[in-house]
């Protein structure tokens, strides 16, 4: 299994219990559609995308996606969330070729 | 009769040429088939279960007039609706009419997203209309839709 780069930004930096914010995912993977061919050997690159992904907020999904190969390579996926308090937020990706990983982050809300 | 024999020929060649040039090109540039390969027709059909989609202002389909590059298209989607626990935007799809899968996301919220907001970044074959379906809580669809005007393909 091949080892994913991925990301889950905040947006903005600063929040509080209550605030609705903006949770970005990034992901490096290839997203092939199964239609291109690779110019040096003249053979089709078989199709390898992500197909699932699914937002967790404490271990309660919130948003749950079903992705299609149109979807562009490095795919960038963006959300709203509501801010109940302190936690982490959990996406979990899967894709065609049955990799499943998972990255999580800190959500900590300013006081005051 | 010299010159008569030679227009025969020329035009037997020219029949030729016209004939057997599309079956090169044909086989040369044969494209493999999308393995999920689905029309927009039938992919509107089968997430609204046959119940069609109303257009409506209440989507806001954020997308660019033209794209330069048309492997990165960025598409930002957000429904005026209300998120009550009872009464929420169940559902975001985005589908590109001429794309060979028709279909991009299909994103299924809850109550506690707070808004009805989704963005991505989708592959465009060629100028075509991006289209953004909703499904509402009383289960009615509404969809939106703008066309872009891709100057490089992004698929294949």
């Amino acid at each position: 299994m091949a080892k994913r780069k991925s990301l889950i930004k905040i947006k903005p930096k600063k929040y509080k219990v209550g605030d609705i914010v903006k949770v970005d995912f990034i992901v490096i993977h290839p997203m092939d559609t199964g239609m291109r061919k690779d110019k040096k050997t003249g053979k089709i690159i078989p199709a390898h995308y992500i197909n699932d992904v699914q937002f967790f907020y404490n271990d309660q999904l919130i948003t749950k996606m079903i992705v299609w190969e149109s979807v562009s390579t490095n795919p960038y996926f963006s959300i709203n969330m509501k801010i109940t308090g302190p936690g982490k937020i959990k996406v979990v990706y899967k894709d065609n070729q049955g990799e499943v990983h998972e990255k999580t982050k800190k959500v900590k809300p300013k006081k005051g | 009769m010299e010159r008569r024999g030679f227009l025969k020929g020329l035009a037997g060649a020219c029949a030729l040429t016209a004939v057997g040039a599309p079956t090169i090109s044909l086989a040369e540039n044969k494209k493999p088939k999308s393995p999920n390969a689905i029309t927009y027709k039938k992919a509107l059909e089968i997430i609204t279960k046959g119940k069609g989609a109303k257009d409506s202002e209440k989507i806001n389909l954020i997308v660019p007039e033209i794209a330069e590059n048309g492997a990165v298209v960025p598409v930002k989607v957000t429904v005026d609706y209300p998120m009550d626990p009872n009464n929420y935007v169940k559902s975001i799809h985005v589908l590109a009419t001429k794309n060979s899968n028709a279909r991009c996301a299909d994103v299924f919220l809850t109550p506690l997203n707070g808004k009805a907001y989704f963005a991505t970044r989708i592959k465009l074959g060629g100028t075509q209309e991006v289209v953004a379906v909703a499904e509402l809580g009383d289960g009615t669809f509404i969809k939106a839709q703008k066309s872009v005007k891709v100057t490089i393909g992004g698929c294949g």
